[in-house]
């Protein structure tokens, strides 16, 4: 990829030389500093059963910012809908299950509205409307069906449910939602170096007009984007709706206790994989990555017995920094702007 | 006269719409409820006005330089925390100060890194949107701030004028003296003119910095306005709350006539915008709608205008293609005549 030869190659040394800005090697280098003292002091932090814990936590908003990093490849900037989107979801899922469905048609039901959701989307963002605004509007719109749905209460189901494989299961000592965050991940990376698809959200996230003239339009493109995101919120409501056998439509928001909420912190993991928001330029492993990091980060603050405050500033600092950091190096190329 | 209003309404398309929109909305509600149409709900209104107000002012602003700001309800939530809990000790005075002046201040530095780094408000913004809502919680202790001394709250509301109370004269003020500066000084042009036409304005010597530090800070010191309102009448904050502004400002905005390319509306949609956004919202509330079910219309609203905006758009786009495609073939009949008409001259 043109984008990982542009960071990794000697040309980013040479290129931080010639620029000599000494903003970045003090940034990173101040950014590495934390990092090691942390670890150094944190304890319990360099154990096995700790990665995994890691891991774990970063499983659920990997998954999501795996399916939003498709969007952000392809140029539409990001869906502010993605913690509504699970919201909706998750109460379609839970109002299945305790009508006693069953497992496989509640999954499925959540996954057509999960695509139903994508779908809508997709289409005005494709026609031309701004995907922020866009977004912004649908998270209203799907967070008020959720609430309306399940008249704003705790939707619950009893076990066994048939679900619990997926919530709490484990496979070779990995929980099965780990499983599926890697798998995801590698299904995600593959299709997106492999398949014309994926070439074709670099084509049209790199240069929108080339894109057009070689015959692929933004409207297909962004509804199939903005479904595969959908579909992945849709996806972790399911498997956390499974872990807790119940649901509300502000188990996402930041009020949930949760350290911040789930659309911000799906960017927060899309930036800090260092993705081009401009599109064109990232690939759904930095998200993977990015998820995993900002899991560390939080990690150790929890081990250092942070509260809540601080562990959300140091997420926001990320953020700033990612960008900060990545527009300096990318600046003179076709990346930023 | 009738004249008059014709054309006004043919050079002012949006905001007849918006004006339109407001009337019908109020309308709907003050037919379907007793109570609406009355003296004391126009107040309840205007007391909503105050803090919407600022937030469809200060998006409208962003929005006319062709950027937004996702930031404005965390910058609006750690004014309101840091003002609620510095007034007992500072005083109300004091402590407000202190929140406006941090907030305009993190407008400023918003604004400053957009413009040096020439990225787009919504990467930068989205990041502080985190970052403040950090810094409000380490602020607010992670717990729910609450005033001690309740005089203030009642002096921020007390009536006088009929509809009006000190906050939101306050904000009538403050939309005035921002639709005098729009129009009426450089500066507002040249915000004007980064959203309109970015590279033009670029090109013809205006410095991105300038623009982009005024919007930010007004958007920061609107949002932080906004949270002291906010926090001084409820007399507490907290440091995750005022999230849902961001979406009835884009909503207020948005009718208010704002173009997503920049460069359009004003800051008289703003105010008839939030006015129509406050109409949807005291009424559902008069007619027991459960709160989640507002944004559940906010969203449709947002929806259905961006759908008229785009559609507008796309029309206007095949329109203009069309005559391009058409004035070439008369202008290539007209060669061609020209050549047929040529023939018996040699080459």
């Amino acid at each position: 990829m043109s984008a990982d030869a542009n960071e990794e190659s000697p040309g980013l040394i040479a290129r931080i030389a010639r620029d000599n800005s000494p903003l970045v090697i003090v940034l990173v280098a101040a950014f590495v500093v934390i990092f090691v003292i942390g670890a150094a002091t944190a304890p319990n932090f360099l154990t096995v059963f700790n990665f995994k814990t890691i891991i774990r936590d970063a499983a659920l908003v990997g998954i999501m910012a795996i399916g939003l990093t498709f969007v952000t490849l392809s140029g539409n900037f990001f869906l502010l809908s993605m913690k509504e989107t699970a919201a909706l979801s998750i109460i379609a899922f839970a109002t299945c299950m305790s009508a006693g469905y069953g497992f496989e048609i509640s999954f499925l039901v959540t996954m057509l509205i999960g695509i139903g959701a994508g779908a809508l989307q997709g289409v005005l963002i494709g026609l031309g409307g701004n995907p922020i605004v866009v977004t912004l509007g649908a998270a209203g719109l799907f967070f008020g069906i959720g609430s309306w749905w399940s008249d704003n209460l705790v939707v619950s189901f009893r076990r066994p449910h048939g679900a619990e494989w997926l919530g709490t299961g484990s496979f070779l000592g990995l929980p099965n939602i780990t499983v599926a965050f890697i798998l995801i991940a590698i299904t995600a990376e593959l299709v997106l170096r492999r398949t014309n698809f994926g070439r074709q959200v670099y084509l049209v996230g790199a240069n929108r007009a080339a894109g057009k003239a070689t015959g692929h339009e933004n409207l297909g493109l962004a509804i199939k984007v903005c479904i595969i995101a959908s579909v992945c919120s849709a996806f972790v409501a399911i498997a956390f709706s499974a872990q807790v056998s119940s649901a509300h439509v502000n188990y996402f928001a930041a009020s949930f206790g949760s350290s911040g909420d789930m659309t911000i912190m799906v960017i927060a993991t899309v930036m800090v994989g260092g993705n081009s928001i401009m599109g064109g330029y990232g690939s759904t492993l930095r998200s993977s990555l990015g998820a995993v990091f900002i899991s560390t980060v939080d990690n150790m603050m929890v081990l250092h017995g942070f509260n809540s405050g601080p562990r959300v500033l140091a997420v926001g600092l990320m953020i700033v920094f990612s960008i900060i950091v990545f527009a300096l190096l990318r600046r003179g190329t076709r990346a930023v702007e | 006269m009738i004249d008059r209003i014709k054309n006004w309404v043919a050079d002012n398309p949006d905001l007849s719409f918006a004006i339109l929109l407001a009337v019908c909305v109020y309308a709907y509600f003050g037919l379907t409820n007793d109570l609406f149409a009355t003296h004391r709900t126009t107040f309840a209104v205007m007391e909503r006005f105050a803090v919407l107000g600022l937030v469809g002012l200060a998006l409208t602003l962003c929005i006319i330089a062709g950027e937004i700001d996702l930031s404005i309800g965390s910058n609006a939530a750690l004014a309101a925390v840091i003002t609620v809990r510095f007034t007992d000790s500072l005083g109300a005075v004091n402590a407000l100060l202190i929140a406006l002046a941090i907030s305009t201040t993190i407008g400023m530095i918003q604004g400053y890194f957009i413009a040096y780094l020439r990225i787009r408000a919504i990467v930068l913004t989205v990041g502080t949107l985190m970052l403040l809502r950090g810094v409000a919680l380490f602020a607010a202790e992670e717990k729910t701030v609450m005033l001690t001394d309740f005089r203030v709250p009642d002096f921020i509301s007390t009536k006088m004028l009929w509809y009006f109370s000190p906050a939101s004269l306050l904000v009538i003020a403050m939309f005035v003296v921002v639709g005098l500066f729009m129009s009426f000084t450089r500066y507002g042009r040249e915000i004007y003119a980064i959203g309109g036409a970015r590279k033009e304005a670029l090109a013809s010597g205006i410095d991105l910095k300038r623009p982009m530090i005024i919007v930010f800070s007004i958007s920061g010191f609107c949002a932080g306005l906004g949270g002291v309102i906010i926090g001084l009448r409820s007399g507490t904050a907290q440091a995750l709350g005022l999230q849902h502004l961001l979406l009835a400002g884009t909503v207020a905005a948005f009718i208010g006539g704002v173009s997503i390319l920049g460069g359009k509306g004003g800051v008289i949609g703003a105010a008839i915008g939030t006015l129509t956004v406050n109409f949807l919202n005291t009424g559902l509330v008069f007619n027991v709608t459960p709160a989640f079910m507002v944004q559940l219309y906010l969203g449709i609203l947002l929806i259905v205008v961006i759908m008229f905006q785009t559609g507008s758009r796309v029309f206007d786009d095949s329109q203009r293609r069309k005559q391009l495609l058409y004035d070439v073939d008369i202008r290539r009949k007209s060669i061609g005549k020209r050549r047929a008409g040529a023939g018996s001259v040699p080459p």
